[in-house]
């Protein structure tokens, strides 16, 4: 409860404190003089390595890929989770910020870490996210799990200038352990009755199958698998951030038409001209902003990735880390429940539904399958622009980055100019392979815009 | 300033010469003797997923002897009921009885007269109904839901408190409930709502008194833990209720006031209620910093908390102030366990008589939760005169490691020192004798000690909800009577203080819905029956 009566913080602080969670570790405690006096350098976050932040999210990408179940909305609540454990576990180590609870849904409050002892944020983290990991993919295989053991346990063995143990004694590193548990513990508590808990589980006694409406311009099954609707319920999962979907309406589309003059018809005209006429540029956009599940780490793990690498790359202390993890991924599982909501709010057809009826009924996409539920808006677009708007706050709007996501499949490095520029291109590319209507990639880009824009007006910073 | 040798330790003392008034600055400490076995406690709290919380156990005294009996609840095991044959300051003795309440799926007892009939009635909370039995005197009882129109459902009724309101014949009710047992694949999001069950208007009452159908209390958070308590000393008691986090979906901790013939209502933010979510598990309340308003004690998995008024009555605005208090619990202190503690029952009482309320908790993981202290040892903080606590559960031979989950401090021998009961899940339930400084064969009290019932005529025999002050000679310490609390566990009888070096003490009640009496003078180490209209009478055993 004390955390939500810290004062807010003032647009100068806020600037400060956004130059120096990028410094490197350690810089920001010599940087900062007048900073509270919380302790020694080793009673706060920031003098310590992001190490055990980026190489938990590394494994929790590859558990991603590897786990059965998680869908890219699936992923990216994974994620939030994750990143909100490792935030929330250290926050009291970062005397600048101060906690989310009170600011998320349902979320009142969180324990309390003992003001008279000691705690060890490395341990604290390593703790946190390995207990996080677990209750998120808990059905992982037998041999992830061992991986997850085998990277809590070897961490302090790698990052040892982390895990001093003049300061991380036995004592101080079993407290520290039993503090990250509990906050994750706390958490998954919290998690539980999100509404998405249960994605891949059983269905509750309480929901009956579904059973998506039909009517021209709805929504059915698609071509060549006409699976069932992908996660019909997950758009009315509690949000984390936003208050509630209606918050960040995307801009509707054109009425329904089958008439040749319409707009509607317009852009399902474009998309089968685009879809025979592709560059191969465009078709290499499709493909690279794919991210399906399975294959790699979804769409949310792809920003993860980019994050990781940067954080990485400007060796940035575990406060930034914290901080940068769980407002991306939170923007990232708000985007997928807001655009969820709209696509099953308004259950409109995909294009190569469209276009078999009125266009061309033989046609279908040949880049990508066309995913299995309702085409407005695009979710790549909402969740790459909700990721690149907080990308864009943390580290600079026009930071030039290099993503190595998919360096391991052979398409790439790629270099972009700017966040906005990476999140443009992964929007246009569903248009690219032929699965959405540009409507739905530009309505998007505005939902996803207004979530990054919610997410970073949480008040992190004091 | 002088030193002296007494009981368990050395110890400094300062006497105020004014008042007679004795301050240790540090806490003596009792010592207390297992007596399960030779007591013939034999009960054991067991169950599988629908016992993982309860396991309480009632005090009360059904034979006017003075002595409270005992009744244990056991999950699915039959609970236990036993007469009290313990000879007055000597060893405890409890005996097995046939009482009629011998119930399975019992997880919570609370002792009340219900009917004003000056016999104990009882409240068994249950994995299903609600069983209340009525008192006939002599420890015979008899089934009450059916007569008093008492139907709860066949629910999962995790708590309880009572209180009577304003002109009420009758006491109001309040029952928690737990998760929805129709969802066992997943009870996350599935807390049931608790209910406000108040008597029956008069004339709607037909054959006598009964109660009206309950009100839900919605809404429901997994409510481990109730308590009417008057919070801001207005006069009109309202309910806390601690709930569970694990459960619920966007719950938090309770406080529902209760608007004479209005329904119940939270009290909301904008009225000063900061939102609070924990584990919660049991309630303790006591006027700790003597303001003459109630701290609360919440206990909860590890993130135990105390809660102090931050701005007094005005508003229902807490602060935590456990680790200030030294409090906080939170884990094991003994044993060598160094995972997180599991908190349930928790008590106020002054176990060393030194006129400072002490906490006792009861501890025990939920099954064998590994991130949870397995060795996990029940607590005894004495407070200090600086108004924090410190343990002593080790010194005092209290230190179970078993899966505590209810319990009780109360005088079973009759000798004015504290005895403790504890509810262990999967395992026996025990039982502590408390000899203070002396010898399991000569007890000796460590400070007076004054107890205390109060009765009053009409309803509401017991005066639920007073207020009592007792005035050591300089400082005033004050407890208030209330059915409920701690974690499924209630006891009704005698009201306990400890004076310190004080022999002589003045008294005074505020009764339920009225004002002050006036001061009386009692002798200490005795016990007395306050009456509303002839004071304070000494009561002597037969």
């Amino acid at each position: 409860m004390s955390t939500l009566q810290r004062p807010r913080a003032t647009l100068l602080g806020a600037g400060i404190a956004v130059w120096l969670a990028l410094q490197p570790a350690g810089a920001a405690a010599q940087a900062n003089p007048a900073a509270p006096d919380r302790a020694t350098a080793s009673s706060r976050a920031d003098a310590y390595s992001a190490g055990v932040a980026t190489e938990w999210f590394a494994l929790a990408l590859q558990l991603t890929q590897q786990t059965p179940g998680f869908s890219p909305p699936v992923a990216a609540r994974a994620l939030a989770y994750l990143g909100l454990a490792l935030y929330e576990s250290v926050v009291p180590g970062m005397p600048q910020h101060n906690s989310l609870a009170g600011q998320l849904n349902e979320l009142s409050s969180l324990p309390w870490a003992q003001p008279d002892e000691v705690l060890h944020w490395p341990s604290v983290s390593n703790a946190a996210l390995a207990a996080m990991t677990r209750m998120m993919f808990g059905n992982a295989s037998a041999e992830q799990k061992a991986r997850i053991d085998q990277l809590e346990r070897s961490l302090p063995l790698k990052y040892g200038a982390d895990f001093d143990p003049t300061t991380a004694t036995r004592e101080v590193a079993i407290r520290s352990e039993n503090f990250g548990k509990l906050m994750a513990m706390a958490l998954m508590t919290w998690a539980r009755t999100d509404g998405g808990h249960e994605a891949w589980g059983p269905p509750r006694r309480t929901r009956q199958p579904y059973v998506p409406p039909s009517g021209p311009g709805q929504w059915s099954a698609t071509p060549p698998d006409f699976a069932p609707a992908l996660l019909p319920w997950w758009g009315e999962n509690r949000l984390f951030a936003l208050r509630r979907p209606a918050d960040c309406p995307a801009p509707p589309p054109p009425p329904y038409s089958e008439d040749g003059a319409s707009a509607f018809h317009q852009e399902a005209q474009e998309v089968h001209r685009i879809s025979t006429q592709a560059t191969q540029e465009q078709r290499q956009f499709a493909l690279y902003w794919a991210d399906d599940p399975g294959k790699t780490p979804t769409p949310a793990g792809h920003w993860a990735f980019i994050a990781t690498d940067l954080l990485k790359g400007r060796r940035a202390t575990l406060a930034a880390a914290a901080e940068a993890y769980a407002l991306l991924n939170i923007s990232m599982s708000d985007a997928f429940v807001v655009a969820w909501h709209t696509k099953y709010a308004l259950n409109l057809l995909r294009p190569v539904t469209y276009v078999q009826r009125a266009i061309d009924s033989q046609w279908v996409p040949t880049l990508l399958n066309t995913p299995p539920f309702p085409e407005f808006p695009s979710a790549h677009s909402v969740q790459s622009s909700a990721a690149a708007v907080v990308l864009s706050r943390l580290f600079g709007a026009e930071t030039a980055f290099v993503d190595n996501t998919h360096n391991d499949r052979g398409w790439g490095p790629r270099s972009f100019a700017s966040f906005g520029a990476a999140a443009d291109e992964a929007a246009l590319s569903r248009l690219y392979a032929g699965i959405h209507f540009r409507t739905g990639v530009v309505s998007g880009k505005v939902q996803g815009q207004c979530v990054g824009r919610a997410v970073l007006a949480l008040k992190v910073r004091r | 300033m002088f030193a002296a040798r007494v009981g368990a330790g050395l110890l400094l003392s300062t006497m105020t010469a004014a008042t007679g008034w004795t301050q240790e600055t540090v806490p003596r400490i009792p010592r207390f003797v297992e007596e399960t076995e030779a007591a013939g406690l034999q009960s054991r709290f067991e169950g599988a997923e629908e016992f993982i919380v309860g396991g309480g156990v009632a005090a009360f005294d059904c034979d006017a002897d003075g002595l409270p009996e005992v009744y244990v609840t056991a999950g699915v095991n039959s609970a236990k009921f036993y007469r009290n044959r313990s000879s007055r300051g000597g060893a405890i003795k409890l005996d097995e009885q046939r009482s009629g309440l011998e119930l399975t799926g019992a997880i919570g007892a609370y002792p009340i007269d219900v009917d004003g009939d000056d016999h104990a009635d009882l409240v068994v909370m249950r994995v299903g109904e609600v069983q209340v039995f009525r008192g006939l005197g002599g420890c015979r009882f008899e089934r009450a839901n059916d007569m008093w129109k008492l139907q709860t459902g066949n629910g999962w009724h995790s708590a309880f408190a009572a209180t009577w309101e304003r002109g009420a014949r009758w006491p109001t009710l309040a029952i928690g409930t737990y998760v929805d047992r129709a969802r066992p694949e997943f009870p996350w999001g599935s807390c049931t709502a608790g209910m406000l069950i108040r008597p029956a208007a008069e004339g709607q009452a037909v054959g006598g008194q009964t109660f009206a159908p309950p009100m839900p209390l919605l809404p429901g958070h997994c409510a481990l833990s109730m308590l009417f308590s008057d919070w801001n000393r207005s006069g009109e008691p309202a309910l806390r209720v601690s709930n569970d986090r694990e459960y619920y979906k966007g719950g938090q901790e309770q406080l529902w006031k209760l608007p004479p013939g209005q329904p119940p209502a939270l009290y909301t933010e904008a009225q000063g209620w900061k939102p609070l979510q924990i584990w919660g598990m049991g309630i303790a309340s006591h006027d700790l910093d003597g303001d003459g308003l109630p701290e609360v004690f919440l206990t909860s998995m590890s993130d135990n908390k105390l809660q102090q008024l931050q701005a007094g009555a005005a508003a229902p605005t807490y602060t935590d102030v456990a680790y200030k208090r030294g409090v906080t619990a939170h884990r094991p202190y003994a044993g060598g366990d160094v995972h997180p503690s599991t908190a349930w029952h928790a008590q106020f009482a002054d176990v060393n008589h030194d006129g400072l309320a002490d906490l006792f908790i009861v501890k025990g993981n939920i099954s064998t939760m590994p991130d949870f202290a397995a060795l996990d040892p029940n607590n005894l903080l004495l407070q200090q005169p600086d108004g924090r606590f410190v343990e002593a559960g080790q010194q005092a031979g209290i230190a179970s490691v078993k899966r505590g989950r209810g319990g009780l401090l109360v005088d079973l021998n009759g000798d004015g020192l504290l005895d403790m009961l504890v509810v262990n899940r999967w395992d026996q339930a025990q039982l502590w004798r408390n000899i203070g400084a002396g010898t399991a064969e000569r007890p000796l009290p460590m400070g007076h000690w004054l107890q205390l019932r109060l009765q009053q005529s009409g309803a509401n025999r017991d005066a639920i909800g007073a207020w009592v002050e007792v005035d050591l000679g300089g400082r005033i310490v004050r407890q208030e009577l209330t059915v409920g609390g701690g974690h499924a566990s209630g006891h009704l009888g005698w009201m306990h203080f400890g004076l310190g070096q004080a022999d002589v003490v003045k008294l005074r009640v505020q009764w339920p819905h009225a004002g002050w009496g006036g001061w009386q003078s009692l002798q200490a180490n005795g016990f007395y029956i306050v009456d509303k209209d002839r004071g304070a009478s000494a009561w002597n055993p037969r």
